[in-house]
């Protein structure tokens, strides 16, 4: 390495070094706690705990899930949520157009995907549509449809993310329709949260869900009332692929 | 004379137990939990597997808890949140209430979080003149009653229809004519959506604090927790340093450990993970992000060995629910924010021992907590110690210190100890054949007041044992 070019990364990671003094001087100005939590953290971690041993291997906490397809049916009926399956997209927009169909008259918010405006196209083409590039959905919404990242066979669930229209759009209206496919059946938990991981899904949004059915409570009486602060109803379109 | 947290207790706890409609609510609900906590679990196939998976990554969290919070940290930094260390309450309300007062903030929408109940965050926000909605169906009702959580994960537990309808008619709208839940339900959603959209800043708190992506998760059901972190210009998560996890697949187990736990759901409704305020391109949002890491005396028991463990716990209210104590006393005889068993080992030590020591009896060590914990904590040993604790500390009553004194002289000294048995027959028979059991010349009332006398040996068992024994 020639030797100017050597001396100048030297001064870049000693000004580096120095960046990150001041910025650790500025936390700790503004946040004089920090420093004393984590001494106190350190100093009682120094006391060693005796630790039972750990599992053995080969337990198996969740019966594995054979069927995706039929394991999610399943699910969603015991959730409470409406899985409509449609061989192809014609039939996905006729299931929309029915669904739609079903509710009061107002403005639907669709995430503002390629496949949601052609399917939208053919199934309400008459509704006043908002799109999520124009922000959140209005409170009085009818309906909100989006896409999922992904469907989770073991408990019923679809995985959103802030990609798929927003926070605002999995919970603002009474009505929640989403759009998917086969294809984005994982069998159980642990897959959908390593592939989150692996994909850095959270690295990409600042939210993401998995939700299994519509809104509830129990909290009068322990009655289950469907359809608490967020959707009554959570609708699947799944196309086979 | 002001009563002391004891005294408040006994009182309390005796008034409860003999209160046939609060018995008869709070029995009803937990038969229903029973019920659907056992459906639950029966449909994990190693249920003690995923117990002591759960007992392994809370302790890998806990005992590298700096490590895991630093990164945490980093990387909601590195999305523009902020995150904020309270060693105490008032800390941790200082920066809630700063926080509010520079972004103009005057109404509050709150989702259910028992830390922000520990460090009394919404009289602080009130007192600043900020207007505070509970917005869990169950926190929203106890709000109206001006009621602590009688639960830590239903709240209104003690709570029927009825009194919940006549409570809505007097404090939002006279012309509620139906106690029908789902009538009650629509009531508060409309009510509160207004809240919703109206506020500035959104509270919530956090089930877990995901350390490798950097998240908080929140389990909820309403969609109420949603709303106030999707709707508010601001988002403020206030939680306890002992939330975090090391990895996002270890919710693969939590999530519906906690929840089967709970309510005895699969997976609550939403699993919501949050690692920020809006990001660039993203449709909504909150602008503005802020965790509050809170203390408040849980770094010192990392220090003590017996006990670290208590740090583990994931707030599921399972041995709340199983406990024979709180299914008689309730919920708020406790007069603590974390009542029911783990209340009982906790408050301790974020309260104080000598204050709360009283609780460590509150329980017949029967061991129903310890056997249903998710987190496998050894909850009814840590009482033990906790009494024991309390009593080698030198905080017992003199009066306590004197009898134990006098106790175990006797029990070194057969003759005084023969005396006072013999005494205490001869005194028993005379106050008995009287007809003053349970009255107040009978030593023996406290036990005698609600039950029948046990029958009087005419001898004692050394002379019994000296008569069986007398041909060996």
């Amino acid at each position: 390495m020639p030797q100017t070019e050597k001396v100048q990364t030297e001064k870049l990671k000693t000004k580096k070094v120095q960046l990150e003094i001041v910025q650790t001087q500025k936390v700790q100005s503004d946040n004089p706690s920090r420093d004393r939590i984590l001494q106190l953290i350190r100093a009682g971690l120094r006391t060693t705990v005796a630790e039972p041993a750990a599992m053995e291997s080969g337990r198996v906490i969740f019966e594995p899930v054979v069927n995706p397809l039929e394991r999610f049916q399943q699910e969603c009926v015991a959730n409470l949520m409406e899985c409509a399956l449609t061989p192809d997209s014609a039939a996905s927009a006729q299931q929309l157009a029915k669904v739609l169909q079903s509710l009061p008259e107002g403005e639907v918010f669709v995430q503002d995907d390629p496949s949601l405006r052609r399917l939208v196209e053919l199934a309400a083409a008459a509704r006043a549509t908002r799109w999520s590039n124009q922000g959140a959905p209005a409170e009085e919404s009818q309906a909100t449809v989006t896409l999922a990242e992904a469907l989770i066979a073991q408990t019923g669930s679809i995985l959103v993310s802030a990609s798929c229209g927003g926070r605002g759009a999995s919970v603002i209206a009474p009505c929640h329709i989403v759009y998917a496919t086969t294809a984005q059946l994982v069998p159980d938990l642990a897959s959908v949260l390593s592939r989150a991981s692996n994909e850095r899904i959270l690295d990409r949004n600042s939210f993401a869900c998995v939700i299994s059915g519509s809104s509830r409570t129990a909290d009068i009486e322990k009655i289950l009332v469907q359809g608490a602060h967020g959707p009554r109803r959570l609708v699947v379109i799944l196309q086979t692929t | 004379m002001t009563q002391t947290a004891a005294q408040r207790f006994l009182q309390d706890a005796a008034v409860k137990s003999a209160d046939l409609m609060h018995r008869d609510v709070i029995l009803f609900n937990l038969k229903s939990y029973d019920a659907a906590h056992f459906r639950g679990r029966a449909r994990i196939k190693d249920w003690e597997a995923a117990r002591q998976k759960c007992q392994e990554i809370k302790r890998e969290a806990i005992n590298h808890l700096d490590r895991y919070l630093l990164q945490f940290e980093e990387k909601v930094v590195a999305r523009g949140g902020h995150v904020f260390w309270a060693s105490t309450s008032e800390e941790a309300c200082a920066y809630v209430k700063n926080l509010a007062t520079r972004l103009n903030v005057r109404t509050v929408v709150k989702s259910k979080s028992m830390v922000t109940e520990e460090i009394h965050l919404s009289p602080a926000l009130e007192k600043a003149g900020i207007k505070v909605w509970e917005t869990d169906l169950g926190e929203f009702i106890v709000q109206l009653r001006e009621e602590a959580p009688y639960h830590i994960v239903t709240p209104a537990m003690h709570l029927n229809r009825g009194q919940i309808a006549k409570l809505f008619r007097e404090k939002l709208d006279p012309k509620i004519d139906s106690d029908d839940p789902a009538y009650l339900m629509a009531v508060a959603r409309r009510v509160l959506r207004e809240a919703f959209f109206a506020a500035e800043m959104g509270i919530s708190g956090a089930n877990f604090l995901v350390a490798d992506a950097g998240v908080i998760a929140i389990s909820t059901n309403e969609g109420n927790g949603r709303l106030c972190t999707s709707v508010p210009r601001i988002h403020v998560v206030v939680t306890g340093i002992e939330k975090v996890i090391p990895r996002l697949e270890d919710l693969a187990v939590l999530w519906p450990v906690l929840a089967t736990s709970g309510t005895g759901q699969g997976i609550t409704t939403y699993s919501t993970l949050i690692g920020g305020p809006r990001q660039p391109g993203e449709a909504d949002g909150p602008e503005e992000f802020h965790v509050v890491l809170v203390d408040n005396g849980r770094s010192q028991l990392l220090a003590d060995a017996e006990q670290r463990e208590v740090l583990h716990c994931i707030r599921c209210g399972a041995c709340l629910n199983t406990c024979p104590v709180y299914r008689h006393v309730g919920g708020h005889a406790y007069g603590t924010t974390y009542p029911g068993p783990i209340g009982s080992v906790l408050t301790p030590h974020l309260n104080g021992l000598n204050e709360f020591k009283h609780l460590s009896y509150a329980s017949s060590l029967c061991g129903a907590c310890t056997s249903v914990c998710p987190v496998k904590i050894d909850l009814h040993h840590h009482l033990l110690q906790n009494r024991r604790n309390a009593t080698t500390t030198g905080t017992a009553p003199p009066g306590e210190r004197r009898m134990f004194r006098a106790w175990s002289h006797a029990m070194l000294h057969p003759r005084i100890y023969a005396l006072g048995g013999w005494l205490m027959r001869k005194s028993l028979r005379i106050v008995y054949g009287l007809g003053l059991a349970g009255s107040i010349l009978d030593p023996m009332r406290k036990w005698n007041r609600y039950r029948a006398p046990v029958p009087l040996p005419s001898e004692s068992f050394r002379a019994r044992w000296r008569k069986d024994h007398a041909a060996d």
